[in-house]
């Protein structure tokens, strides 16, 4: 019998247990006047072999990944699970999505402000620097718990969360056993005073158990990791800061030089004001040896277990997010300055309806030296700032959004971003080295009458290699996209990148893509061809590699 | 209510972090000892492997020191596979006047092992370790890592069969002619269906390889697989019975050029951007490679291995 086959015989398993607990959801259902809830999404597409653009065909023609969310809630009580299919699963998706299931499912209830879940949940302390369990579709990540959680109000202003369980990879867990608690006090609340100034204090504890030997090393089966965090707010000012710090965590090797038992620390630091029209934010973050896998020794994201979030801006036009930056767990020091401003209507540049600016800023370098090393041979920990290492990321822009009158608004963004390819997409030195690039986008939509709207966006990328490299840069692009809405139903898109400054010109070639939707309610359907380029594509700084690929796509998703 | 947090807490603060001063070098075990026993348990560690993979070196390193301290009982086999990491650069001396990574290690075994076991499909650098797993829920395809954790838990396991390898050489026979013949013999009643499969592999051959962020060029690959002897699943050892203390012997007699002519002719006209670059085979350093594995799981129950030269 092949792996394949065992694995169909405890999906099978799996698909009665899933018959077991809906026919005990319409009991309930019949029996209380219980809610019920759900969403659905299809994403199907056809892959076509396309040797200019280095796209491979799938042996399947056809890929599609889907899901269905059903949740029932009753007064206290909830139950809900996902089902999920992979036949198979798209190409930029980790080929172990494979088959159908229902790896989500869980029931909890609340009673005497004691919340208790059982099965599956989401978790994330503080922002996730020593712990975040979460499900990010676009990037194929979900490493959902499996296990039991309590949430408790111990009194006024005062909340525990704790937990203990596996993490999901695929269709199964992993085996690091993850018991954590959080606490967060709002000192404000709990002591009854009145200031202007709000605190709000937390502190949160993981640690995770794997059996393992090693004939030659000491290995530690409990890793933990612990953070403190403070929020201060007052009136515009607002305060977050937060420190973490993970113990000795060696992978499981027999080589010396991959024994590192060096701790780990991370810290985000922002300082924001707002008041109306204007607000500025300036952040710093530091991270050093802060991996904390489910596995010690496995890679992948599917393992990742805690997060660092990034410190550049999330760009959503494609030649800005055409170089993303990837942040890094194990070494990276980083700074960003935000500045929002909206030129008050009727002065001169304000116009009619008013401006608004946006300046953004961030560089991120490595640490001195690389990670914190310690082992017997080896005692490395760098300098703790130092911002002449070598770059990783740096992005300047400037955006502007302006409505023109009652039929016209743009968004104009003009960026110099400089990306070290060898470094964040793992080439050897030299092979691309670092780019320099400035992009400019224009979006600009007219309201051509009620309900009928068109949308121009044009993005130019010019890109130069800062250092000699061995491998042909992709060069400059061009990319234009139409966009016509008809609300509230229709929309139809043509868009075509031209990477036309391509240093191989066989490689000076077009995407082109032609979608159309259709909307009616919370339901939506968009069909689409045309091809896409290798690259990488990041949410919140964690990234993926998207390949090449030519062919159909259908989307459908819905929700009730 | 309160007092059940409070004593959650200081049950998971007290008992779950082991925080380790050095020295973190427990020492070394010595190796077992093999002169008074006839046969141990080896274990076959499947190394998928390219020479563009910049981190397929830790792995090949960490088998090294799995070697270090167990000895003779692990075996190694390289298997440089898929169109990602492990093929070839085009000859190209304008192009490429350096050479790098021409050299084709790829073989139609190896394309057919990765195929089935879907080993580079999920990135290189992975392995397998006598197999285990592929017939659980778990994950067959190890990352380095994890070898040596296995490796301990796979020595404990009962030695179910012996092999041992005989090679000789007849005054009639091409000068890189070889008579092999596997012996094996069974140590415990079983029942089931038992593959024997017999491979040729190559130790210290200098070519490039990437490792980490250099390209380098004195890289030595270690036991690369060059031929199989058998098919690539092998062939039965024995009908579905066998009892404590049967013996079997299977032979074999190849001619390593004509084998190495098949994998040149195979890399130039049948391997995805191959360059049939594939040859320079060198007799000194290769090895015969038997394994007996169970069909129904893949297990890999006996490895052994033994130089072709009899060094």
């Amino acid at each position: 019998m092949n792996k394949f086959s065992t694995l169909l015989q405890n999906k099978m398993k799996n698909r009665f247990l899933t018959f077991l607990f809906l026919i005990s959801c319409c009991n309930l259902i019949a029996q209380n006047n219980g809610q019920i809830t759900g969403d659905f999404s299809l994403n199907l597409q056809s892959y076509v072999e396309d040797a200019a653009i280095n796209a491979a065909a799938a042996d399947e023609v056809v890929l599609n990944n889907a899901f269905l969310n059903l949740t029932y809630s009753s007064n206290n009580f909830i139950i809900g699970l996902r089902y999920e299919s992979y036949l198979n699963a798209l190409l930029d998706y980790d080929s172990e999505f494979r088959g159908n299931g229902v790896p989500y499912r869980y029931a909890g209830y609340t009673i005497d402000g004691l919340e208790i879940t059982a099965g599956n949940f989401y978790e994330q302390f503080g922002s996730g620097l020593i712990f975040r369990s979460y499900e990010e579709k676009g990037l194929g990540i979900d490493n959902a718990m499996d296990g039991i959680r309590l949430k408790y109000k111990i009194g006024k202003g005062i909340s525990l969360k704790s937990f203990i369980g596996k993490s999901r990879t695929f269709f199964t867990y992993a085996e690091g056993i993850f018991r954590g608690i959080d606490a967060e006090i709002d000192i404000n609340e709990t002591f009854e005073l009145e200031n202007a100034t709000k605190y709000i204090l937390g502190g949160s504890f993981i640690s995770r158990y794997e059996q393992r030997t090693n004939p030659k090393f000491i290995i530690p089966q409990n890793v933990a990791a612990y953070a403190g965090r403070l929020n201060i707010l007052n009136g515009g000012w607002n305060y977050y800061g937060e420190f973490a710090y993970k113990i000795n965590d060696p992978i499981n090797s027999l080589q010396e030089n991959q024994m590192n038992y060096a701790s780990g620390s991370a810290f985000t630091n922002s300082l924001t004001y707002s008041q109306r029209g204007f607000g500025i934010t300036a952040e710093i973050h530091r991270a050093d040896n802060m991996l904390l896998l489910s596995e010690r020794e496995r890679t992948g994201k599917a393992y990742i277990m805690n997060y660092i979030p990034t410190l550049s801006k999330p760009h959503a036009y494609t030649l800005l997010a055409i170089y993303p930056c990837a942040t890094q767990a194990m070494g990276e020091l980083g700074v960003q300055l935000d500045i929002f401003y909206k030129i008050k209507k009727g002065t001169l540049l304000g116009g009619k309806y008013g401006t608004k600016l946006n300046f953004n800023f961030s560089r991120i370098n490595g640490l001195e030296g690389g990670y914190s090393i310690l082992n017997d041979n080896q005692n490395h920990t760098p300098a703790l700032f130092d911002f002449s290492q070598e770059l990783y990321y740096s992005d300047i822009n400037i955006e502007i959004n302006k409505k023109v009158n009652k039929n016209v608004r743009y968004n104009a963004v003009i960026a110099n971003q400089t990306y070290n390819k060898d470094f964040l997409e793992g080439k050897t030195p030299g092979e691309y080295g670092v780019l320099n690039s400035t992009i400019a986008v224009l979006d600009l939509s007219y309201r051509i009458k009620k309900g009928h709207t068109i949308r121009f966006e044009t993005q130019a990328l010019f890109s130069k290699q800062l250092e000699t490299a061995s491998k042909e840069a992709e060069g400059d692009w061009l990319m234009v996209l139409a966009e016509y809405t008809i609300s509230p139903n229709w929309f139809f898109a043509i868009q075509d990148m031209y990477n036309y400054g391509n240093e191989n010109e066989s490689k000076r070639l077009h995407y082109m893509n032609l979608n159309v939707g259709f909307l009616k309610g919370s339901t939506r359907f968009e069909i689409g061809y045309g091809k896409k380029r290798e690259g990488i594509f990041c949410v919140g700084g964690v990234c993926k590699l998207v390949p090449s690929s030519n062919g159909l796509n259908l989307s459908i998703t819905t929700s009730f | 209510m309160n007092r059940f947090f409070y004593i959650i807490i200081a049950t998971i603060f007290i008992s779950s972090c082991e925080v380790i001063e050095g020295p973190y070098m427990t020492g070394t075990i010595d190796p077992i000892d093999t002169t008074n026993n006839q046969y141990v348990k080896n274990i076959l560690i499947e190394d998928f492997t390219g020479h563009t993979c910049k981190n397929c070196p830790d792995a090949a390193r960490e088998l090294d020191a799995i070697h270090d301290v167990y000895g003779s009982q692990i075996i190694g086999l390289a298997i440089h596979a898929g169109q990602t990491f492990a093929r070839p650069y085009p000859i190209d001396p304008t192009g490429n006047p350096d050479e790098k990574f021409i050299y084709d290690f790829r073989t139609s075994w190896g394309e057919e092992l990765d195929g089935f076991f879907q080993v580079s499909a999920n990135g290189l650098p992975k392995g397998m370790i006598n197999r285990i797993d592929y017939s659980s829920s778990g994950d067959h395809r190890k990352d380095w890592g994890e070898w040596a954790n296995i490796v301990g838990d796979e020595l404990s396991k009962d030695v179910l069969f012996g092999i041992s390898i005989e090679i000789n050489q007849t005054p009639l026979m091409l000068s890189d002619q070889f008579d092999i013949i596997i012996n094996s013999e069974a140590l415990s009643a079983m029942s089931g269906n038992y593959k024997l499969v017999v491979c040729l592999t190559e130790n210290n051959i200098t070519n490039w390889q990437k490792d980490g962020d250099i390209d380098d060029e004195s890289y030595v690959h270690k036991h690369v697989l060059r031929s199989f002897l058998t098919p690539t699943f092998g062939e039965d050892l024995a009908a579905e019975e066998i009892n404590n203390g049967d013996n079997f012997s299977n032979g074999y007699s190849p001619v390593i050029s004509t084998l190495e002519n098949n994998n040149i002719n195979h890399s130039q006209n049948t391997l995805t951007l191959g360059n049939g670059n594939a040859g320079d085979w060198d007799l000194n350093n290769m090895y015969v490679l038997a394994y007996i594995y169970d069909e129904s799981n893949n297990e890999i129950l006996q490895v052994e291995e033994k130089s072709l030269l009899n060094k």
